[in-house]
């Protein structure tokens, strides 16, 4: 008995120390850089208005952006800093004015936050964040288009705040948090914003995220719901789908619209993809909003860190927001784009 | 200072042959990490439970153990495999396995097969995640393309897998002394003399 209780001791001993031992990363860096040619069948630069890519007949620069990440036991930071138009005017506040001296800060910064997991299930992150709203990125690394949705150029970029995320199983989680208003540095609202996600994984290669934002924001004070999710479907074709709503109170606007994203590998390293999209923005008062249709035909030719994005734009809008060569109004606007972008 | 070019050239070779070290394959083609140890004097039922513990305790995060029986124990597990940056680096993908080991009485077999990969992208957050569910063989004959890079993948895998197999058998070469037990500390009082 004496012996088998020593045993015992000692396996539960050994057990405890084992499972004790902490987990510290070495210091991550990463990043990417890209870099754009845009032809407008209009001949116009920003034709087509949505993020990025807005010059005409250049070889233009995209960003080049750092991130840095360290995991020490349960607490983790990342800093993410970029360059370029695409990292600066185009996507994130320029700085902030100092109240008394009228300086400018210029501010560069993509994420820059601290995490801390309680358990295996919970953890807090506090600070400035990519936005958990929409399919598409800022990081050209993250999208398959190198051109933007009009969904991702009229919803959030960046969210300040404090969350914290509870990973009920592999297949489900929750995020709750208040935030600022979107896409600034700091809130000229008060934290005046919660927000929420439920991610979803209902069978093997297909994720659901369902996502509200309610608060300060752009127009005004409203709340977003959305909708993105993937599916590989099977090892070649994956398809993908964002939806959103967004409502600004007292009837001050918003939109709504849809996109799908199919995708289908072709070959070791090639992928052909496709955007199809409506967006409306919604009337305010007696103005109608416009609306939009957009078909973007992609192809990803990857090798090593390095993907060549060859695409076509081809948008319509009733409303004739576009332009043609001589300035005129035009329902239809047109791109052909070619853009490299390489991940380290 | 011939001598030290020479021995600068010699060193750099050893390095670049110990590079380039490769998967042998199995009598399915898969790719397999086999090792054969002798563990003399060491009964079969300590190398199992050695084992075990391995599995279930100091891997439990990555290995999931899928069958045991009196001589053999089967898991499943994961390791990540990092991009290196000067002295930097990042998280590039996981590789999955099927790890088996079967124990006799002073000797042990194990091995790591069944390998895939699957590619890690940054997020949104700045986090490296797995962009599909999907794994690739190893054995995959890779396209023009993507030929360098997925020879990266083989030489960081094997090396992960190197060091995995070395920390395997260092455990298993360990025993597991008790930890004597705690002697109490004499406590003085002072309200009896």
């Amino acid at each position: 008995m004496k012996k088998l209780l020593t045993a015992i001791f000692a396996m539960a001993s050994t057990t405890c120390a084992l499972a004790q031992e902490t987990t510290t990363s070495p210091l991550e860096i990463s990043g990417s850089v890209d870099t754009y040619f845009k032809y407008d069948f209009a001949k116009k630069p920003n034709n087509i208005t949505t993020s990025f890519a807005s010059d005409h007949n250049s070889v233009s620069l995209g960003m080049i952006d750092i991130a840095l990440k360290k995991k020490t036991g349960k607490a983790s930071f990342v800093g993410e800093l970029s360059f370029g138009p695409r990292g600066q005017s185009q996507s994130i506040p320029n700085g902030s004015v100092d109240p008394v001296t009228g300086d400018v800060s210029s501010f560069h910064i993509q994420n820059l936050y601290v995490n801390y997991d309680f358990t295996d299930k919970f953890s807090m992150t506090a600070g400035y964040m990519g936005t958990f709203i929409g399919y598409e990125v800022i990081s050209p690394v993250g999208n398959f288009n190198y051109s933007t949705s009009y969904l991702f150029t009229n919803g959030p970029f960046q969210n300040a705040g404090i969350k914290a995320t509870y990973k009920f199983s592999d297949k489900v989680s929750l995020m709750a948090g208040v935030f600022n208003d979107w896409n600034t540095y700091s809130a000229t609202r008060g934290v005046s914003a919660v927000g929420g996600q439920l991610m979803v994984a209902p069978v093997e290669g297909w994720t659901a995220y369902l996502n509200v934002l309610s608060g300060a924001g752009a127009g005004g004070y409203g709340t977003i719901e959305d909708l993105t999710t993937s599916y590989q479907v099977t090892e070649k074709f994956k398809l993908g789908l964002n939806a959103a709503n967004y409502d600004i109170d007292n009837d001050g606007g918003g939109y709504a619209g849809a996109a799908l994203y199919p995708q289908y590998a072709v070959a070791d390293g090639v992928v052909l993809g496709l955007r199809g999209e409506y967006f409306k923005y919604k009337n305010v008062g007696a103005v109608q909003g416009l609306k939009y249709t957009a078909v973007t035909f992609t192809a990803n030719i990857k090798s090593g860190g390095l993907t060549f994005i060859p695409e076509v734009r081809l948008d319509h809008s009733g409303d004739k927001p576009f332009f043609k060569e001589s300035g005129a109004a035009a329902p239809n606007a047109g791109q052909f784009s070619l853009a490299a972008v390489y991940a380290f | 200072m011939k001598y030290i070019l020479f021995i600068v050239l010699a060193t750099f070779s050893i390095r670049l042959a110990a590079q380039q070290k490769q998967f042998s394959k199995d009598d399915f083609g898969k790719f397999i990490y086999y090792q054969v140890v002798d563990s003399q004097a060491v009964v079969k039922d300590t190398l199992l439970q050695r084992a075990k513990t391995f599995v279930n305790t100091l891997y439990k995060k990555t290995m999931k153990q899928e069958s045991v029986s009196d001589s053999s124990i089967s898991a499943k597990g994961t390791m990540v495999i990092d991009k290196t940056i000067l002295v930097a680096g990042h998280p590039s993908g996981e590789v999955s396995y099927q790890f088996v080991c079967e124990v006799r009485n002073g000797k042990y077999r194990f091995w790591l097969t069944d390998m895939q990969f699957i590619p890690y992208q940054r997020d949104r957050f700045g986090n490296f995640v797995a962009t599909t569910q999907i794994g690739t063989p190893l054995e995959r004959t890779p396209g023009k393309l993507s030929a360098g890079a997925w020879k990266d993948i083989l030489n960081s895998t094997y090396a992960k897998v190197e060091k995995f197999g070395a920390e395997f058998k260092k455990f298993m070469a360990t025993s597991r002394v008790a930890a004597p037990a705690k002697k109490k500390t004499e406590t003085i009082s002072t309200k009896k003399w």
